[in-house]
């Protein structure tokens, strides 16, 4: 009797369990609405760059609100997934987005590394990752180069910043030497890098004693003042430094404090870029830095996005990571209405590969047709207060990359 | 000589202030044994107040000030009080509570002030730079490092002048015998603990103008304090002093004079004293 009531009770879980499996995977395979597509925004939403996270997911959905809910022509079923601070955290919840949710399309993407590994899981499934943010130089993946076909990104390359500004930079300091100085990890090489090997093939001097940027550990470094002092006595004309996020508040407010502060400060323009401005507050006024979007940019498509930004309730000016994933909307917007019938994964990524111009706030920009990234403009700009805020100030275009 | 100048100053400033943290928890493992992990998240919570209460004027400044170190005593209260049950049951059994503890305590760091860096706004006279033999110097650090040498010297008084003072290092080092002249130990180790806290709320709250507040000061400060009193000896306030100062001086002329091993120079000059190390600190119990 005792064995019975057991297998009756074991034989009702497990169906319990199947029937729970069935409605779980009946609920994941298709949107209540079949015309709809379902797409995955896997940003930061805890951890260092919550801030970046919130930003992007704020600047993908102004789009989408302002154009109906609707891209392309089909209802957009947007599910937000959390990288938090990195792959740890990113993986699982890419592959939930990926295998429970079914996405068509993958995007937002706040850390180089996330970037590295989940574009992996994408391009196995045929998926389109379309990054908003941090693009990494791609590791080879068992001893064959990466396969790019199916990544894109709205953003830019890390090293593209320094190699924009140099050549100002130079024209500016003449003979002197620039001392460089940034955070010791992968971006902080990339940055560095990007400027300084430009730098001194246009004939310019580095002012660090071994003729090498110097790197800060990190995150660990908070105290900045003894670098500053230190490189003050190396008397450079200017200094170009990378910093971002909690390090690019210390840094700037310890420059302002430091032996160097009437030494020019030029910076790749995450120094200053959105919520880190707001904290640097008047210590950051006249740092001239290089980015690929700033919010003064007097196009029409920047100024509509500006109203829209100002008008869903956000006190700051827009940032390059909420413009860039506003970006990554408008190419699905575009890329979707060029898709006939069932949207799949390489049908979308085909259409991706076609859309040509696009009309974007840092000025209009297309795809480079091999490495999937913008061929766009780099713009310096100058921190200065415009009305009752500090903004990052166009001061005027620098270049085009990757150069053609 | 001129290049260490400023470097020293600030790592003597940087120092004391660490020293005003790691006293309260080495005084709380020498008296009462309580190994807290917690220590950091205090730290964190006193930042976070000060941050948000000073407005930029001298009475929210003070207000901060008292805010945060009153917070953090609340902490060291609640401390004590979790931690009283687990008497006797080993340092492993308190680290796991206290550890729990600030976790806990700091997803709602997070979840109340948010995962930004956060510093407070200073009174105009102390948001600015006066020159010290010829260099800039930040008047919001010559300020902290003043009110770390004054609180230092009070406690340092207290400790080896007052009744309150001799108790707790008598507990330090013989608890039956505190016991047996008539004063009950565990008051002792709850008051440690509440002035113990008060002390981290109050040096994060000193922190927060120089180094900001946000979710990494709480492991930060923690791993800072413990390697403090591991080098200056478990219960010896004088002993995490001058190791608090030496941490303060490696962080600041060390990683300039060797820039290639900064990230490990605290680490293994740690790792150098332990090995080296014939001779107990002043004041540290042989």
């Amino acid at each position: 009797m005792t064995r019975l009531r057991s297998r009756l009770r074991r034989g009702l879980a497990s169906a319990t369990a199947a029937a729970a499996l069935l409605t779980a995977a009946a609920c994941a395979g298709a949107p209540a609405d079949p015309d709809a597509v379902r797409i995955g925004l896997l940003v930061s939403l805890s951890g260092t760059y919550a801030t970046v996270g919130q930003d992007m997911q704020a600047g993908f959905r102004l789009y989408l609100d302002s154009h109906g809910g609707r891209l392309g022509g089909r209802k957009v079923d947007l599910v937000v997934g959390d990288e938090g601070d990195g792959p740890a955290t990113a993986v699982p919840a890419a592959q939930k987005l990926l295998e429970r949710d079914r996405v068509v399309a993958l995007t937002g993407l706040v850390g180089g590394a996330t970037v590295d590994k989940v574009q992996v899981l994408t391009t196995a499934r045929k998926v389109p990752l379309l990054g908003a943010n941090a693009r990494p130089a791609f590791t080879s993946e068992g001893g064959k180069p990466r396969d790019l076909t199916y990544t894109w990104h709205t953003s830019y390359n890390s090293d593209e910043p320094g190699i924009a500004i140099a050549d100002h930079v130079k024209s500016q300091v003449g003979d002197g030497a620039v001392y460089a100085i940034g955070p010791d990890y992968q971006g902080g090489w990339d940055e560095l890098r990007g400027f300084t090997d430009t730098f001194t093939r246009l004939g310019g001097k580095l002012a660090n004693p071994d003729g090498k940027a110097l790197f800060t550990p990190f995150p660990a470094t908070e105290n900045f003042l003894p670098y500053l002092n230190k490189a003050a006595e190396t008397k450079p004309e200017a200094v170009y430094t990378f910093y971002a996020g909690a390090a690019a508040v210390a840094f700037v407010k310890q420059y302002a404090q430091s032996d160097l502060k009437d030494v020019p400060l030029y910076a790749a323009g995450f120094l200053t870029e959105g919520s880190v401005l707001t904290a640097q507050g008047p210590a950051a006024t006249g740092i001239r830095n290089v980015l690929n979007y700033s919010p003064t940019l007097s196009n029409a498509a920047n100024q509509a996005f500006i109203a829209a930004w100002s008008a869903a309730g956000n006190s700051s000016p827009p940032t390059t990571f909420a413009m860039a994933s506003y970006d990554a909307a408008a190419v699905l917007d575009r890329a979707l209405a060029g898709v006939a019938g069932d949207v799949t994964g390489p049908k979308l990524n085909e259409a991706i590969g076609k859309v040509g111009r696009v009309t974007s706030p840092r000025g209009d920009w297309q795809f480079e047709p091999t490495e999937h990234r913008p061929v766009q403009r780099w713009y310096l700009r100058e921190v200065r207060a415009d009305g009752p805020v500090l903004s990052n100030v166009l001061v005027q275009d620098l270049t085009t990359l990757p150069a053609t | 000589m001129d290049t260490y100048l400023i470097p020293g100053l600030d790592g003597i400033a940087y120092g004391l202030l660490l020293a005003i943290a790691a006293a309260g928890l080495t005084l709380a493992f020498g008296a009462g044994g309580v190994l807290n992990l917690a220590h950091g998240t205090l730290i964190a919570a006193g930042g976070y107040v000060a941050a948000t209460t000073s407005t930029g004027t001298w009475p929210s400044l003070a207000a901060a000030v008292t805010a945060a170190t009153v917070v953090g005593a609340a902490g060291g209260g609640v401390l004590a009080a979790a931690t009283a049950r687990l008497r006797g049951r080993g340092h492993l059994d308190q680290a796991l509570l206290t550890f729990g503890i600030a976790l806990i305590g700091a997803d709602l760091l997070t979840t109340v002030f948010g995962a930004d860096i956060r510093r407070p706004r200073l009174p105009a006279a102390l948001d600015t730079t006066l020159t010290i033999a010829g260099h800039p110097y930040p008047a919001d650090r010559l300020a902290a490092l003043t009110a770390a040498v004054i609180i230092t010297t009070i406690g340092y008084a207290v400790l080896h002048r007052t009744r309150a003072g001799r108790l707790i290092r008598a507990t330090v080092d013989d608890r039956h015998m505190v016991a047996g002249i008539g004063v009950n130990p565990r008051a002792v180790d709850t008051t440690v603990l509440v002035v113990s806290g008060a002390l981290a709320g109050l040096a994060g709250a000193l922190c927060t103008p120089i180094l900001g507040v946000g979710p990494a000061t709480a492991p930060t400060t923690l791993l800072l304090s413990l390697v403090i009193v591991v080098c200056g000896g478990l219960g010896s306030v004088p002993g995490a002093v001058v190791a608090a100062i030496g941490v303060g001086l490696v962080q600041t002329i060390g990683v300039i004079t060797i820039p290639a091993l900064a990230p490990y120079l605290l680490l293994s000059a740690m790792a150098l004293l332990l090995l080296t190390r014939r001779r107990p600190l002043p004041g540290m119990p042989g």
